[in-house]
C-alpha cells in the first residue's frame, strides 16, 4: 500500500472514530443500556478500532512502505559530525519525507489561509500509536473503576448544610463521553498539520482536561482545580497566540511542511522550510518574512527588498538593525510557542495546575494528567523542533531543569499518593524539556514515549490502591503487597522503569535508556559550554531523587505492616478488568525502551529526524552557546558516565528510601523534624499557589472591581452628573424666560397700555375741549415752530 | 429585473410593518393569536430570506454569493427636490447580517411568550422594530438609512420603557439619549458630506458603478443620462451612498479644510462617534448594561444579537470607504478603541455580581474584536501594501458580529430562561443547577462556551482570526489583545462554576427549577446548532462575506497605495498633503 | 411800524382775518349749541378765506408768484367746502336732535374714549 495516500486516510479514520463515539453518546448516552452502561462499550469500542487502525498503520504501511529503519550508525555518525568542522556539518534531508497535506479549510484571505491538515511521519505515527494503545488500557480500566457510576452515587466529600452526603445520579456515560471527547481532540494534536490546527486541539483537550477534572462537579475543591487548570493553560496559550501572530504575521503561513495549497505542482514552503531552508543546507536561518518585517520602515522608504538586500540585512545582526530585529522575532515566536508548551506540560512557572488537576477521577489523571494531554507540550516542541533558535533551546532547557528540581523536591513529602505520581510527572516532564533543550530531540521524544506507558501505569496502580482502599493517603497505608499483588507487583515495575534500572551497558527497564540518553545528552551539552554545567548535575540529582520518592510511594503502600487495620481489612484486589490492562502496560514499562535490530523507537525516530537539526549550531545573538551534535553524545565519552551517574544516583535514592520506608531504619520524622524549615516549605509546595494568589489573581480581581467601579462612580455618574447638570441648565433657561425674556415682554407691553390708558383720560367725548386742544396744540406747534425751528424755517 | 427587486426588498422589509398593521385589527384579549401571528410573520421574513441564501439562480431571488458587488439593486425617486431615493441593494457584507437579524428576530418572538402587559403594543413595537433594523442593513441612500435608524430607536425605546425591569424608565432614557447624540452627530456628518458632494466629478464608469445611472439600462441611455447629468450647471449633491464612496476613494471631493482638519476626518469622527456607541465602545459603553439588564429576555436578545451589530456595518460600510483619508489617519484610534473596550469589558465581567449585568459586559468585550479588525490599516508601504491581514482582520470581525449574534443572544436567553423560574440574577446565589435541569445546563454550557472561543464553536473563529491579524499592524495592540484570552476563560469559567456547578442551589424559589420547555427547547437549540456549525464550518459564513469584504480592503489598499504613490513623502504625512490641496 | 398810519395792505386783512378766526374759534368753545358752534366754523373758515384773497391779491402784494388767482380760487374752494360742511353739518345735527330732542353738543359724548 502506497504510504503516501493511505496513512491520511487511516490515521484519519483513526482519529474521528473518537468523535463519533462523542457525539453518540452527546445524543443517547443516558438511554444506552442500563443507566448508561453501554457508553462504555462504545467508547472503549471506538478507541480500540483507532489503537488497530494506528498500530495497522505502523506495522502494515509504515514499515513495508519505507522500510525498517536505518542500521544504527551512532558512532559512525558521531565521529564524523564530530570532526568536521563546526557551521559546515550540515546533514541532508532524512531520506523519508513527512507525508503533509490539507484536508480542510477554515478560512482564506487572500494568500493567507487557515486549515485543517496533517503532518506524518514516524514521530506521528509512534505518538498515534502510543495514545491510543494507552488510551484503551485505561477505558477498560476505566470501565471497572468508574463501575459505581452505573448506580446513584453518595458522594462523601460533599457536605449539605443539612449534615448529610449529597446524593446523586451516576454520570456513567458522561465519562466515556468526554474521554472519548478528549481522545479526539489529543490526536488532533498529533496528526496536525499545521501550529493553527495544534492550537484547535491544544484549546479542546484543555476543555476536556476542565470537564474531567471537574468530573465531580459537586465538589468546590473539583470546580476550582478545573478552573485553575483551564486559566493557568490559558496564560500559556497567550504566548502561544503570540508566537503563532508572529509566524503568521511575518511568514503567512502555519503549516509544518511544504504542501500544495493553490495545486500547481510546486508545494509552498512550509514553516520548516522557510526557517530552515534547503539551499541554506537547512540550518537555521532568519526566514526572508521577518527581515521584510523587520525592514517595513526602510522598504516603506523605498528600499526594494530583493534577494540580495534581504541577505544583508540578514547577515548585519549588529545592534539596532533589521537582522538583529528579526533575529529577536524568531527568538520571541519561539518563545511564545513554547510558552503554550509550558502552560500545557505543566512546567515552572505555571506548573501549579497539575497537582491540583488530581481532583478527576484516576483513570483520567491516568490518561490526561500523565501519558498523553501533558505530554502534548513536550510533543509540540518536539515537533516545532527546527524552528526554535539556540537562545531559545537553552530557555527551553533551564526551564525544564527549574521544573524538574523543584517537582522533584516536592514529591518527596507529598502524602497524597496521586499528589506523588503528579508531581513524579511535573519532573519527569522537565527531564524531557531539559532534553530538548540541550539539544537532545531523539532522547526527549523517547522519555516521552517511555514515560508514558510507565506513568499511565504507576497512575493505574495507585487508582486501583484508592479503589481498594478509598482514601489517597499514603499514611493511612501500607502491607497491601499481600492483599493486591497483581497491583503491588506491576507497580514495582512502573517504579523500576520511572528509576531507570538496568544494568549498565547490557539491559535495562525502558527507563533506563531513555533517560542515560538525556543524561548523556546534557553531559554532552556540557562540554560545549562548562557554564551550562549545572544542567547536568541538576539532572542526575534529580534522579536521585526520583528514585528515592518513587519507592518511598511504594513501600508506603505495599511494604510493612499496615498503619491503618480498618482500610486494610477492606482491600481487595481489584477486578480483571482492571488489572489486566496493569500487566499489559507493565510489559510495555518494561520492553518498550528495547531496540530489536533494527527495530525500536529511537531508530524509528531517527527515521524523519527534521532536516538540519542535528547539525552543530551556534547562537547567533550568544556566540559562545554551542549545540553539539545529537549524535556526540553517543559516544563514549559521555555515554559511559552518564550511564554510571545515572545507574549510581538512582541507586542512591532506592537505597535511602529502602532504608527510610522500607527496612525502617531510620525514622522520617526525625529527619523531618530537623528540618523543619525546608520542611515546611516543601510541603506548602514552594509557596507557589500563594504567590500567585498574591500576584496574579488578587490584583486581577482588584483590577476588575475598579473596572466595575469605574463604570458604576465615574462613567454613570458622570453621565448622570451630566443629565443632570442638563436639567438644571434646562431648569435656569426656564427660570431665564419666564423672568427675564417673557419679563421684558410683559413690562412693553404694560407700559404701553399705561401709557394709552393714561392718553385714554383726554378723550372725554365732548366736542368744545377737542376745539381747545386743537387750538392749543396749534399754538403749542407754532410756538415750538417758531422758537426751536428758526432756522429751519428761515432756511425754508 | 429592477420590479423584482423593488419588490422583494420591500417585501422584506416592510412585511413587517405590515403585520404591524394587521395587529391593529386584533381584539385585545386574543393575546396568543396576536403573538403567533407576529411570530408568523418574523418566520417569513426569515424564510424569504432564507430563499435568498440558497444556491441557485431561480427566478433572480437569489443571492450570488460569488458576485463581490451590490447586487438587487433599485432605486426609485423619493424626495427628488433634495435628490433623495428610495435606494435599496445587498452585498455580502449586508446579506448575512440581514439573515442573522431575521434569524434572531423570529427566534426572539418566540421568546416573548412570558410577555402578558399590553401584548398589542408590544407586538406591534417589535414588528416596526424589525422593519427599521432590516431596513438599516438594506439601504443605500444615507438619508434613508438615517431614516431607518431612527424607525429603529424609537420601539426600542418603549419596548424596554415599558416591558422593562424596575428601573426600565432610567435605561430607557439612558439608551434613548446615548444613541440619539450618535445618530445627531451622524446627522450632522451625513449634510456635511452631502454638500460637499458632487456627482459630476465621477467619471461614467463610477457613476454606472455607484448606481446613480442605472445599470440595467443599455448603454446608450446610459450615456444620455450620463450627459445629462453632466449638462445640470450647478454642483449635484448626492445621499447616494455608493456614490459617496467612490467620491471618498477617487476625488478630493471632501478634502477641504476645516479647523485645521480635512472634512472627511471631521465626518469620519462625527460617524465614527455615532457607531460606536452602537457597538458599543468604551467609554460610550454604559448604556448597554442597563438597558439589558432592564430589558425583557426578547429584548436583550435583539439588543446583543442585531443592534449592536449596526455599529459595526456602519464602520465598515460607510466611515472607511467615504472617509479612506480619515480612516487611514485615525485606524490607530479605531483599533485602540477596539482593544480598550475588550480588555476593559472583560475586566468589568469579571467583578459583576448579576448574571446578565456579566453577560452584557461580555459584549463588550467581544464586539472589541470587531472594531479592532476592522480598523487594522496594515496595508501600508512598509509592508509592501499587502492588503492580507487586513482581510483577514475585517472578514474575521465580520464573522464576529455573526458568532457574537448567535452566541450572545443565546447567552441572554439562556439567562432569561432561569430568571423565569427564579426571578433573580444573583450570580453568587445559583449553584447545582446541572443537576436540577441537565438539558438546559448542557446547552447552556455550549453557548457558554461559544462565547469563550472554544475551538468547534462559533466564537473561536472570529475572536482568533482578529487577534492574529492584528500583528501587522501593531505589536503592542497585538499582544494586548492576545492577553483578553485569559480575562475571558476567567470571567467564563468562574460564572459557570457559580451557576452550574456545585453541590445545590442556594437561592430562592428553588422548588420552581422545572425543565426547559419545548418552546425554550425550539429557541436555543437553533443558536446552538448554528455556533457549531459555524464554528465547524465557518465557510458557510466566508462563502457569503468573503468576496465583498475583500473588495472593500481592496478598493482601500488600492486607495492606499495611490496616496502613498502620488504624492512625493509618505501617505502618513497629512499635513503636508492638507497644505498642497489648500495651495490649489 | 404804526398800523394806523400806513396805507392799507396786507398785514390789516390779516387782522382782519385773524380777528375773524379767533372769534370763530372762541365761537366754537364756548357755544353748547350745535348751530353756534357751526356758526363759528362758518367764521374760521372765512378768516382764513380773508388770509387767502390778501394774499392772492396782486394789488396788495405785488410780489406775488404764480397765474395770480391762486388765493381766490382757494377762497373759492373753501366757500364751496363750507357749503358742504354746512349741508352735512346741519343734517347731522336735525339727525341729533331727532334722536336727542337736544342740540347741546355736550350731550353728544358717545365718542368718549
Amino acid at each position: 500500500m502506497d504510504p503516501v495516500s493511505t496513512l491520511p486516510k487511516l490515521l484519519g479514520l483513526a482519529w474521528l472514530l473518537p468523535l463519533v463515539s462523542f457525539t453518540l453518546i452527546v445524543f443517547f448516552g443516558p438511554r444506552m443500556g442500563k443507566s448508561g452502561s453501554k457508553a462504555g462499550y462504545l467508547a472503549t469500542g471506538a478507541i480500540l478500532a483507532s489503537c488497530v487502525l494506528s498500530l495497522f498503520a505502523l506495522f502494515f504501511v509504515w514499515l513495508p512502505g519505507y522500510g525498517l529503519p536505518a542500521p544504527a550508525h551512532h558512532q559512525a555518525a558521531a565521529e564524523s559530525s564530530h570532526e568536521a568542522p563546526a557551521g559546515t556539518a550540515h546533514d541532508a534531508a532524512p531520506s523519508v519525507k513527512a507525508i503533509t497535506g490539507d484536508w480542510y479549510t477554515l478560512g482564506k484571505f487572500g494568500s493567507l489561509r487557515i486549515t485543517i491538515g496533517y503532518y506524518i511521519d514516524s514521530l506521528t505515527m509512534l505518538m498515534f500509536s502510543m495514545v491510543t494503545v494507552i488510551a484503551t488500557c485505561i477505558h477498560f480500566y476505566a470501565y471497572g473503576y468508574m463501575h459505581y457510576e452505573l448506580h446513584e452515587v453518595v458522594d462523601h466529600e460533599v457536605k449539605l448544610p443539612n449534615g448529610q452526603h449529597l446524593h446523586r445520579r451516576g454520570r456513567f456515560h458522561r465519562f466515556f463521553q468526554y474521554m472519548s471527547l478528549f481522545c479526539f481532540s489529543m490526536l488532533g494534536i498529533v496528526i496536525a498539520g499545521n501550529i493553527a490546527m495544534v492550537f484547535v486541539f491544544w484549546e479542546l483537550v484543555g476543555i476536556c482536561s476542565y470537564f474531567l477534572i471537574g468530573f465531580y462537579i459537586e465538589r468546590k475543591s473539583a470546580c476550582v482545580a478545573a478552573n485553575k487548570a483551564f486559566i493557568v493553560n490559558r496564560v500559556g496559550d497567550f504566548g502561544m497566540i503570540i508566537g503563532m501572530m508572529i509566524f503568521f504575521g511575518t511568514l503567512g503561513t502555519f503549516a509544518f511542511g511544504d504542501i500544495d495549497t493553490d495545486g500547481d505542482g510546486k508545494p509552498e514552503p512550509g514553516l520548516f522550510s522557510l526557517v530552515r531552508s534547503e539551499e541554506n543546507h537547512h540550518a537555521l536561518a532568519t526566514p526572508d518574512g521577518m527581515i521584510k518585517a523587520a525592514a517595513a520602515a526602510e522598504i516603506g522608504r523605498g528600499v526594494v527588498p530583493t534577494a540580495e538586500q534581504i541577505q544583508a540585512w540578514r547577515e548585519d545582526i549588529s545592534p539596532g538593525s533589521p537582522g538583529r530585529y528579526a533575529y529577536w522575532l524568531l527568538i520571541t515566536a519561539g518563545l511564545g510557542i513554547f510558552c503554550g508548551c509550558v502552560g500545557k506540560s505543566a512546567q515552572f512557572p505555571l506548573h501549579v495546575w497539575l497537582p491540583d488537576a488530581m481532583e478527576g477521577p484516576t483513570p483520567v489523571s491516568a490518561l490526561v494528567h500523565s501519558a498523553t494531554m501533558v505530554a502534548a507540550g513536550v510533543y509540540l516542541v518536539g515537533r516545532f523542533y527546527p524552528m526554535f533558535a539556540p537562545e531559545v533551546l537553552l530557555v527551553i532547557a533551564v526551564i525544564g531543569c527549574i521544573t524538574l528540581f523543584v517537582a522533584a523536591t516536592i514529591a518527596i513529602t507529598a502524602t497524597d499518593i496521586k499528589r506523588v505520581l503528579a508531581y513524579s510527572t511535573v519532573s519527569q516532564l522537565g527531564y524531557m524539556m531539559l532534553a530538548l533543550g540541550v539539544g537532545g530531540w531523539a532522547a526527549g521524544m523517547f522519555h516521552l514515549i517511555t514515560h508514558a506507558f510507565f506513568k499511565s501505569l504507576l497512575f493505574m496502580c495507585s487508582g486501583s490502591v484508592i479503589h481498594a482502599c478509598h482514601t489517597n493517603e499514603m499514611t493511612k497505608m501500607g502491607g497491601l503487597r499481600k492483599k493486591m499483588p497483581w497491583t503491588a507487583y506491576t507497580m514495582l515495575a512502573g517504579c523500576l522503569a520511572i528509576m531507570g534500572a538496568g544494568i549498565p551497558f547490557s539491559i535495562g527497564l525502558s527507563g533506563h535508556y531513555s533517560k542515560d540518553a538525556i543524561l548523556a545528552q546534557a553531559l554532552s551539552f556540557k562540554a560545549g559550554n562548562p557554564f551550562y554545567g549545572w544542567l547536568f548535575y541538576v539532572a542526575a540529582g534529580g534522579a536521585a531523587i526520583t528514585a528515592f520518592y518513587m519507592f518511598r510511594l511504594w513501600f508506603m503502600t505495599f511494604a510493612g505492616t499496615p498503619r491503618d487495620h480498618h482500610i486494610y481489612e477492606h482491600a481487595h484486589e481489584s477486578p480483571k478488568v482492571m488489572y489486566y490492562p496493569l500487566v499489559m502496560l507493565s510489559v510495555f514499562a518494561v520492553g518498550i525502551g528495547w531496540s530489536v535490530e533494527r527495530f525500536g523507537i529511537q531508530p524509528l525516530l531517527e527515521q524523519t529526524r527534521p532536516a538540519g537539526i542535528l547539525a552543530m549550531s551556534n547562537g547567533v545573538l550568544m556566540p559562545d552557546l554551542v549545540y553539539p551534535s545529537e549524535h556526540a553524545s553517543h559516544l563514549d565519552e559521555f555515554h559511559g558516565p552518564s550511564t554510571y551517574v545515572a545507574t549510581a544516583t538512582a541507586l542512591c535514592g532506592f537505597l535511602l528510601a529502602v532504608v527510610f520506608y522500607g527496612l525502617r531504619i531510620l525514622d522520617p520524622n526525625e529527619v523531618r523534624n530537623q528540618f523543619q524549615l525546608i520542611y515546611r516549605f516543601l510541603i506548602h509546595k514552594w509557596y507557589f499557589d500563594e504567590l500567585y494568589d498574591a500576584i496574579f489573581v488578587q490584583p486581577l480581581l482588584f483590577v476588575a472591581r475598579r473596572v466595575a467601579d469605574f463604570d458604576k462612580k465615574v462613567i454613570d455618574v458622570f453621565i448622570d452628573k451630566l443629565a443632570l447638570v442638563t436639567r438644571m441648565v434646562a431648569g435656569l433657561d426656564d427660570l431665564i424666560d419666564r423672568y427675564f425674556v417673557d419679563g421684558f415682554v410683559n413690562s412693553a407691553a404694560a407700559g404701553i397700555y399705561g401709557v394709552g390708558t393714561w392718553f385714554h383720560g383726554a378723550e372725554t367725548g365732548k366736542l368744545r375741549q377737542y376745539v381747545m386742544f386743537i387750538v392749543i396744540g396749534t399754538v403749542a406747534l407754532f410756538v415750538l415752530i417758531s422758537f426751536y425751528l428758526n432756522s429751519t424755517l428761515a432756511g425754508f | 429585473m429592477e420590479s423584482t427587486y423593488v419588490t422583494l426588498l420591500s417585501l422584506i422589509v416592510f412585511l413587517p410593518t405590515a403585520g404591524a398593521l394587521a395587529l391593529a385589527f386584533f381584539p385585545r384579549e386574543k393575546t396568543d393569536a396576536m403573538k403567533t401571528f407576529s411570530l408568523v410573520v418574523t418566520a417569513v421574513v426569515f424564510l424569504l430570506t432564507v430563499i435568498m441564501a440558497l444556491p441557485g439562480q431561480g427566478g433572480g431571488w437569489q443571492f450570488d454569493a460569488a458576485v463581490s458587488e451590490m447586487q438587487k439593486v433599485f432605486s426609485l425617486d423619493w424626495i427628488p427636490s433634495f435628490n433623495i431615493r428610495y435606494f435599496m441593494g445587498l452585498d455580502g457584507i449586508s446579506f448575512p447580517l440581514l439573515l442573522l437579524t431575521t434569524f434572531i428576530t423570529m427566534l426572539s418572538m418566540g421568546a416573548s411568550w412570558p410577555i402578558q402587559k399590553h401584548v398589542k403594543a408590544y407586538c406591534i413595537l417589535f414588528l416596526l422594530l424589525e422593519t427599521g433594523m432590516l431596513g438599516v442593513f438594506l439601504a443605500l441612500d444615507f438619508f434613508l438609512f438615517y431614516v431607518f435608524w431612527e424607525v429603529m430607536l424609537l420601539p426600542m425605546y418603549f419596548l424596554i420603557g415599558v416591558w422593562g425591569g424596575p428601573r426600565r424608565e432610567y435605561a430607557a432614557i439612558k439608551f434613548f439619549l446615548y444613541t440619539l447624540l450618535g445618530s445627531v452627530f451622524m446627522l450632522i456628518a451625513i449634510l456635511m458630506l452631502y454638500f460637499a458632494s458632487d456627482l459630476k466629478l465621477l467619471s461614467d464608469k463610477q457613476l454606472v458603478v455607484a448606481n446613480v445611472v442605472s445599470s440595467y439600462v443599455d448603454q446608450a441611455a446610459q450615456a444620455e443620462q450620463i450627459a445629462a447629468l453632466r449638462a445640470q450647471p450647478q454642483p449635484i449633491h448626492t445621499f447616494n451612498i455608493l456614490a459617496l464612496q467612490q467620491l471618498g476613494q477617487h476625488t478630493d471631493a471632501f478634502d477641504t479644510i476645516i479647523l485645521g482638519k480635512s472634512l472627511q476626518w471631521w465626518a469620519f469622527l462625527l460617524l465614527l462617534l455615532g457607531f460606536v456607541i452602537k457597538v458599543p465602545s468604551v467609554p460610550l459603553h454604559t448604556w448597554l448594561p442597563d438597558a439589558h439588564v432592564e430589558a425583557p429576555t426578547p429584548i436583550s436578545m435583539i439588543l446583543a444579537g442585531v443592534l449592536l451589530k449596526m455599529g459595526g456595518y456602519g464602520i465598515i460600510r460607510i466611515c472607511y470607504p467615504i472617509c479612506p483619508h480619515a480612516g487611514y489617519d485615525l485606524a490607530y484610534f479605531v483599533c485602540l478603541l477596539g482593544v480598550v473596550s475588550m480588555v476593559y469589558g472583560g475586566f468589568a465581567a469579571l467583578a459583576q455580581k448579576d448574571f446578565k449585568r456579566l453577560v452584557a459586559y461580555s459584549s463588550v468585550s467581544h464586539m472589541g474584536y470587531v472594531v479592532l479588525g476592522i480598523g487594522v490599516w496594515s496595508a501600508v508601504a512598509g509592508n509592501q501594501f499587502n492588503a492580507d491581514a487586513w482581510k483577514m482582520g475585517m472578514n474575521g470581525a465580520m464573522f464576529q458580529m455573526i458568532a457574537h449574534g448567535i452566541s450572545s443572544s443565546g447567552m441572554f436567553f439562556m439567562v432569561g430562561v432561569i430568571y423565569d423560574r427564579v426571578h433573580h440574577r444573583n450570580l453568587d446565589q445559583f449553584g447545582g443547577l446541572f443537576a436540577k435541569m441537565p438539558v438546559y445546563s448542557g446547552l447552556a454550557i455550549g453557548i457558554f462556551f461559544a462565547g469563550l472561543g472554544l475551538p468547534g464553536l462559533c466564537g473561536f473563529i472570529g475572536e482568533v482570526f482578529v487577534t492574529l491579524s492584528v500583528w501587522n499592524y501593531s505589536h503592542a495592540l497585538a499582544v494586548i489583545s492576545a492577553s483578553v484570552v485569559i480575562i475571558t476563560a476567567a470571567y467564563i469559567l468562574w460564572t459557570l462554576q457559580r451557576v452550574y456547578l456545585g453541590p445545590e442551589y442556594r437561592g430562592p424559589h428553588g422548588d420552581h427549577l422545572h425543565p426547559m420547555t419545548i418552546r425554550e427547547l425550539a429557541i436555543v437549540a437553533p443558536l446552538l446548532v448554528f455556533a457549531i456549525v459555524f464554528g465547524v464550518y465557518p465557510q458557510a459564513v466566508f462563502h457569503y462575506m468573503t468576496p465583498s469584504v475583500d473588495r472593500t480592503v481592496d478598493d482601500l489598499a488600492a486607495w492606499t497605495r495611490m496616496e502613498a504613490t502620488s504624492s512625493p513623502s509618505t501617505a502618513d504625512d497629512a499635513q503636508e498633503r492638507e497644505a498642497s490641496i489648500a495651495q490649489q | 411800524m404804526n398800523l394806523l398810519t400806513q396805507p392799507i395792505g396786507v398785514s390789516h386783512y390779516l387782522i382782519v382775518g385773524a380777528f375773524l378766526f379767533v372769534t370763530g374759534v372762541v365761537c366754537m368753545a364756548t357755544k353748547r349749541n350745535a348751530l353756534g358752534v357751526l356758526m363759528g366754523i362758518e367764521l374760521v373758515l372765512n378768516g382764513a378765506n380773508v388770509n387767502f384773497v390778501a394774499f392772492g391779491s396782486e394789488y396788495l402784494r405785488p410780489d406775488t408768484l404764480g397765474i395770480g388767482l391762486d388765493g381766490q380760487l382757494v377762497a373759492l374752494f373753501v366757500i364751496v367746502l363750507a357749503a358742504a360742511e354746512a349741508a352735512v353739518a346741519l343734517a347731522i345735527t336735525l339727525n341729533f336732535y331727532n334722536n336727542h330732542a337736544t342740540v347741546d353738543v355736550d350731550q353728544a359724548n358717545e365718542l368718549k374714549g
